[in-house]
């Protein structure tokens, strides 16, 4: 990412771009109309449902341009502007095309004083790309994020909006390219309560495969 | 009744009330704020307004208020400082503004601080400057210098949001005044804020014009020059102008604005606040009618296509009228011109033996909403009808021309050819006498007089609107040749001007050789030998708000600003 | 200006703690060991038993003095007291804040992983409590897994009848809807995350009007955090007075202190408010990594003012004790730092974060969290000078409660105590020149 303070410049995005999807593309499929017509349904307005039918969207297209914004907002039956304020506001929703994953690492808070650096550090120089750019082969975007509710397990990451990877070193992340230009998803990882580890003998739940139990962080090299 | 204290001055109000900031505001009690406004809902985001708030302090048991040993009641102020727009009032509260609070003076500094720090400060080349709240703001309460020593940020420039307003979102300081209007006065849903933290901005989403037919408005809203109009953008600075109060006449809905000329043109069109007509607001239409007053105005009045004096207009009308019998003659009044200028057709009509006036509709159905805009484009219909004219028709007039029925036809500043009234073909043969605006006129090459005349901007009168308003226009420029009433006008319109030669707006330019209608109908009334007693627009409205019902009340005091409402015409009118 | 606190622990027996938010049960997550384990009974007999009506559920968690685990600590049932009487014109609503997003703070996740139905339980009980129909679980976006296993769990609680119409057999009824967020700090915030539940901008409103007046589409609303909701069926159970005999006397029961950074064993730990910090590094969490010293704790979340090491002694988890000592409570996401930690880069990090997550909308945050990054930034690289920091205190007091949110405040108080309490270290990387970009002049004497 561009350190915004240093070059504190705020692109416009383009005000009339060609449309990246066809109309035929345009469309939902009746599953996910009724599913849409479910959330409207939970909210005293159908306001409510913008968000979850973002999420919907991007999952469907892999991100969120213009038309497809045009798209919830029509779906949902509410002011495109207003969709298109809501899609921007949110640094989940990709408003331009991403790599195939998104490695979004916490450099926040505890994960900067246990390496969250360190590990966006050897992911610049892995994949060959700054934070904020995406490998040529257009497969991994690397980004730079706010705190992620797993502290204890710094430094972490996310892939794109799903599984946590936590516990980084530099053998994990590279197991986790790996894992990712083979096509696969990592597993699924529960973080086991170090008071479980005293009275359970570890992982309390027999459905995940992965766990991740308690041990000191690693000394972070860089902070910056 | 219910009290509070605003820096030690007791105000004593009943019933509800506005937030405490409009009340002071109503009150001229000035507090310095930018996001608020009256008609749209209060985010309180700007945080300039805070003011300190205190409420009595009350005993527990008995719940006396408590007093001091001086006997002044025991205040206790909220520990924060509250924004005043959006603090309802209640009884008892106390408030200390900038007045007497060094702690408001100090925030009100300390957050203009803040706002100018990635401010572009290009006030120099920016269309606000003069009428900036912020810069006026900035200068009574703010900081002196900067602390700020880094890159501001930068942000999209000279951005067409639409056909006619530009965004610098640099200059914007996110009051959300612009969106709030689209999302709750218009509707439009055209603008939201995108982005987030200080990268954010107001935008129209990609693919969307801001084009809705009331989209001007945010200019005037903005309290920053971050929106502009790509129409005036840099045509004049605000001091080099003056202004004023009028209304709109693109349609029946009479809006109030104000008119901003320069060297006798009108560069300008702004809304002002009638809370009986157009509130704040003024559609685009409205402001971009301005170049008719401007250009493609008649060099003066012609006989037979040659440019004459009006001496000798008004004596060859009065040839032709004087000839002809009274039953032979057709008068057009008008839609377009005020109530004085009908009235005075209507009386020459009476002494000619000629039958009252008709005037020319000029409804277009779907060209307007239900709101500031009416399908009806023409400003005075509803003053035709209440001085009893009767709408032609079309079917009939034309007809009764070709027929041979008429020899005269005598048209007040309107255009019977180009609204079909009639054809170029209907009126072989037929002496036309034309009261005209422009030189576009398409009756013009017809006639056989033509008197130029003043527009709504160079004339004194009355117009009413759809709804049964009535209200002045004043002489917001000067025309060609000197008139009592208008000169004493132009003073009285233009605050702080004398429109005497030594009036810093006097100007010799650009002055359009036209009459008003109460000057050129009385003209060719005179070369008639007929007698015309009243000639004066206010004594004329004096005359008709006693005598005509349809007209009550409706003296130039009564009018004044705002207007007045007129009772509804009876079935008989 | 410290008071150091000579208090002990306030959490008794802590070592015999028994867990309840997470009790040492295996699958606890699945709905049938949840309801084995007896589970819901509290929410059946809150249906069933004429005790139980809404004002005395609500009189038991007032009981209980149960104070909010979402940062604010405020007193729940009091909170609850605030709702309109019930019109059965105007709807009314829950929100469960899970949006779990002040840096530091990890427990509302591992709460939902390993005890969801106690959170459902305690949606429940609300709902009954303030006559509720819709209770909306707002998660914040990046928790997409998470989300999906409560969905499922969601799910299998609607099929057994515990949520939706006439649950039970009774005349109560209530939905509980998941919404999803998509990466914004501030939607945990309640008033900015109620305008992100309308699907709007998540802009923070103005109080007053407070969320019970005009909340949810403008209808009363309570808003509690995950873990404030997750202690309701366990007062109820055990009752509210078992409750607040749990740990510290003004502000008891059991909490999650989440620990990160320098210690020996991070994680989520169950254990009684007033625990001392001192236990908390050395005997729950392990003691510090690699036997380093202490630097400097932050006890609940980035916006809580930083202690140093010698500001610790004696100091107990607990709202009261924690203002006495300089700080606050906040999340209980505690974060340890030892001496080799380079607080100003830490400082920069953290101003980068509020300055990243303002909403933009109103101007001292907008444009004070970007100076305040700015500032320090220039310092950690050693371009800053002496006078900057004062400058940012100065900044810090014109932020300070004079916006529309506390997210200011949130950004400026760990300016305002960091500089305060390791003012050498940031003196010492700032050039001594009191103009900005001047050389410093060495060679002169
Ligand atoms: C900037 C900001 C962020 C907040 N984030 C959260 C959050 O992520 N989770 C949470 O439960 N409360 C958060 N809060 C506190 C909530 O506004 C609210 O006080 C809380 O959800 C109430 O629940 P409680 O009374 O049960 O603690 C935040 C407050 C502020 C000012
Ligand atoms: S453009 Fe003007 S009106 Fe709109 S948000 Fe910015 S400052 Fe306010
Ligand atoms: S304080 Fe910050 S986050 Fe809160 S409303 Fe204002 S700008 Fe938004
Ligand atoms: S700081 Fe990285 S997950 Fe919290
Ligand atoms: S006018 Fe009150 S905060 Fe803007």
């Amino acid at each position: 990412m561009t350190n915004f303070i240093k070059d504190p410049v705020v692109m416009m995005a383009e005000r009339n771009p060609d449309p990246v999807f066809s109309n035929d593309e345009l469309v939902f499929s009746d599953q996910e109309k009724r599913l849409i017509e479910r959330w409207k349904s939970q909210y005293p307005t159908v306001d409510g449902a913008i968000m979850r039918v973002l999420w919907l969207a991007q999952e469907k297209f892999g991100f969120l341009p213009p038309e497809v914004i045009r798209l919830t907002a029509d779906e949902v039956g509410i002011p495109y502007a207003n969709a298109y304020g809501v899609a921007t506001f949110y640094t989940q929703y990709y408003k331009k095309k991403r790599g195939k994953h998104v490695l979004d690492v916490c450099t926040c808070f505890s994960c900067q004083v246990c390496g969250g650096y360190d590990i966006l550090h050897y992911l610049e120089s892995k994949l060959g790309i700054h934070v904020g750019e995406t490998t040529d082969d257009g497969l991994f975007t690397l980004q730079e994020v706010e705190c992620l509710g797993a502290c204890g397990s710094a430094p972490m990451l996310q892939v794109t909006n799903g599984r946590y990877v936590m516990d980084l070193t530099h053998e994990r992340v590279d197991a986790l390219i790996d894992t990712l230009r083979k096509g696969k998803t990592p597993e699924f990882t529960s973080v086991t309560l170090p008071q479980d580890e005293d009275e359970l003998g570890g992982n309390r739940r027999s459905d995940v495969k992965e766990f991740q139990a308690s041990s000191p962080r690693p000394v972070s090299e860089t902070v910056r | 009744m219910a009290k509070i204290t605003i820096d030690k001055t007791i105000f004593e109000f009943e019933g509800d009330q506005p937030s405490l900031l409009q009340f002071c505001l109503d009150r001229e009690i000035e507090l310095p704020h930018f996001c608020y406004h009256p008609a749209m809902s209060a985010p309180a985001n700007c945080r300039q307004c805070l003011v300190e708030i205190g409420n009595p302090e009350r005993d527990r048991e008995t719940g006396q208020i408590m007093v001091d040993e001086e006997g002044n009641e025991v205040i206790r102020f909220f520990p924060k400082l509250m924004t005043s727009c959006s603090e309802n009032i209640s009884d008892g509260l106390v408030v200390r503004t900038q007045r007497s609070s060094d702690l408001v003076r100090r925030a009100q500094k300390d957050n203009l601080e803040f706002l100018l720090i990635n401010h572009p400060l290009d006030c120099p080349i920016c269309d606000q400057a003069g009428h900036c709240p912020l810069q006026n703001q900035a200068y009574k309460y703010g900081p002196e210098g900067s602390r700020f020593e880094f890159r501001k940020v930068s942000k999209p420039k000279h951005i067409r949001l639409g056909p006619r307003v530009v965004l610098d979102a640099e200059r914007c300081i996110n009051c959300t005044r612009c969106t709030r209007f689209t999302s709750e006065i218009s509707k439009s849903h055209q603008l939201t804020i995108v982005e987030r933290s200080v990268k954010n901005y107001p935008m129209t989403p990609p693919g969307i014009e801001f084009d809705e037919p009331y989209s001007m408005n945010v200019i005037d809203i903005c309290p920053v020059g971050a929106l502009t109009s790509e129409d005036f953008r840099f045509k004049a600075r605000v001091w080099e102008m003056s202004s004023t109060p009028s209304i709109t006449t693109t349609n029946a809905k009479g809006s109030n604005c104000y008119y901003w000329v320069k060297d006798n043109r009108v560069l300008k069109i702004t809304p002002r606040t009638n809370m009986n007509v157009n509130e704040f607001w003024l559609a685009d239409d409205d402001r971009l009618d301005y170049e008719r007053f401007n250009d493609d105005r008649p060099p003066g009045p012609t006989v037979d296509g040659e440019a004459s004096s009006w001496e000798d207009g008004y004596a060859r009308a009065a040839h032709i009228l004087g000839n002809v019998d009274g039953n032979r003659i057709a008068f057009l009044g008008s839609a377009h011109a005020s109530v004085e200028d009908n009235y005075l057709l209507a009386r020459l009509a009476e002494k000619l033996g000629t039958a009252a006036p008709m005037y020319i509709e000029h409804v277009e159905v779907g060209s307007g909403d239900d709101w500031l805009r009416t399908d009806d484009r023409a400003p005075n219909a509803s003053g035709c009808a209440r001085l009893g004219f009767t709408v032609a028709d079309a079917d009939l007039f034309g007809p009764r021309l070709k027929g041979g029925e008429i020899d005269v036809l005598y048209v007040l500043e309107d255009d019977p050819v180009s609204t079909g009234l009639c054809t170029s073909d209907d009126l072989h043969g037929v002496s036309v006498i034309l009261h005209h605006y422009n030189e576009s006129n398409q009756t013009l090459p017809l006639a056989t007089v033509s008197l130029p005349a003043a527009t709504v901007v160079e004339t004194v009168g009355t117009f009413v609107n759809i709804d049964g308003h009535a209200q002045r226009v004043r002489p917001a420029k000067a025309i060609r040749g000197v008139n009592r009433t208008l000169a004493m006008e132009i003073g009285r319109s233009r605050a702080d001007q004398h429109g005497t030669p030594f009036d810093r707006w006097y100007n010799e330019e650009n002055l359009i050789n036209c009459q008003p209608g109460w000057v050129s109908v009385p003209g060719v009334a005179n070369a008639l030998g007929l007698d015309m007693p009243t000639t004066n627009p206010k004594a004329i409205m004096a005359e008709l708000a006693s005598t005509n019902s349809a007209f009550e009340g409706a003296t130039y005091s009564a009018m004044g600003e705002y207007g007045i409402r007129l009772s509804e015409i009876g079935e008989t009118v | 200006m410290e008071v150091k606190p000579t208090g002990q622990s306030k959490a008794g027996d802590w070592k015999n703690f028994q867990r309840v938010l997470l009790p040492p049960v295996k699958d606890l997550h699945k709905l049938e060991v949840y309801e084995a384990e007896g589970g819901y009974q509290t929410f059946r007999d809150a249906l069933s038993t004429a005790k139980w009506t809404p004002p005395a559920v609500t009189e038991e968690v007032q009981q209980s003095v149960l104070r909010g685990r979402g940062g604010a600590g405020f007193p729940c049932g009091l909170k609850w007291t605030f709702m309109p009487p019930v019109d059965e014109n105007v709807p009314r609503f829950l929100c469960c804040n899970a949006d779990e997003s002040e840096p530091g703070t990890f427990k509302d996740r591992q709460l939902m992983e390993y005890n969801p139905h106690l959170v459902f339980e305690g949606i429940l009980l609300a709902c009954y409590a303030m006559s509720i129909k819709t209770a909306y679980i707002y998660v914040r976006g990046e928790f997409a897994d998470w989300i999906t296993h409560m969905e499922a769990e969601l799910e299998k609680v609607y099929a057994k009848g515990y949520v939706g119409q006439n649950i039970l057999g009774s005349e109560f009824s209530t939905e509980i809807v998941i919404h999803k967020g998509a990466g914004a700090y501030i939607c945990g915030e309640e008033s900015s995350l109620m305008d992100s539940l309308e699907g709007k901008r998540a802009y923070p409103r103005v109080k007053p009007p407070f969320p019970a007046q005009k909340g949810i589409w403008g209808y009363p609303t309570t808003i509690n955090n995950v873990e404030t909701l997750a202690c309701v069926p366990l007062i109820l159970r055990y009752g509210g007075e078992w409750f607040s005999q749990i740990g510290a006397e003004r502000h008891p029961g059991p909490v999650l202190y989440g620990i990160s950074g320098h210690v020996n064993r991070p994680g989520v730990y169950e254990y009684p408010t007033g625990m001392l910090i001192t236990d908390l590094i050395e005997q729950v969490a392990g003691g510090m990594r690699n036997g380093k010293k202490l630097k400097a704790v932050v006890p609940g979340g980035s916006s809580t003012p930083i202690l140093t090491a010698a500001m610790i002694d004696g100091v107990t988890m607990d709202a009261e004790t924690l203002r006495d000592a300089g700080s606050m409570m906040g999340t209980g996401g505690m974060l340890i730092m030892d001496e080799d930690t380079d607080i100003v880069a830490w400082l920069r990090r953290v101003t980068h974060f509020y300055h990243h997550e303002s909403c933009g909308q109103c101007t001292p945050c907008r444009e004070g969290t970007g100076w305040l990054e700015n500032i320090v930034s220039r310092i950690e690289e050693g371009e800053g000078n002496i006078r900057d920091l004062d400058l940012l205190v100065d900044l810090c007091s014109q932020m300070e409660g004079r916006t529309v949110c506390a997210l200011a405040d949130a950004a400026a108080w760990p300016v305002r105590y960091t500089i305060e309490r390791f003012r050498e270290e940031f003196e010492a990387r700032c050039r001594p020149s009191l103009v900005p970009g001047a050389e410093v002049m060495e060679t002169v004497e």
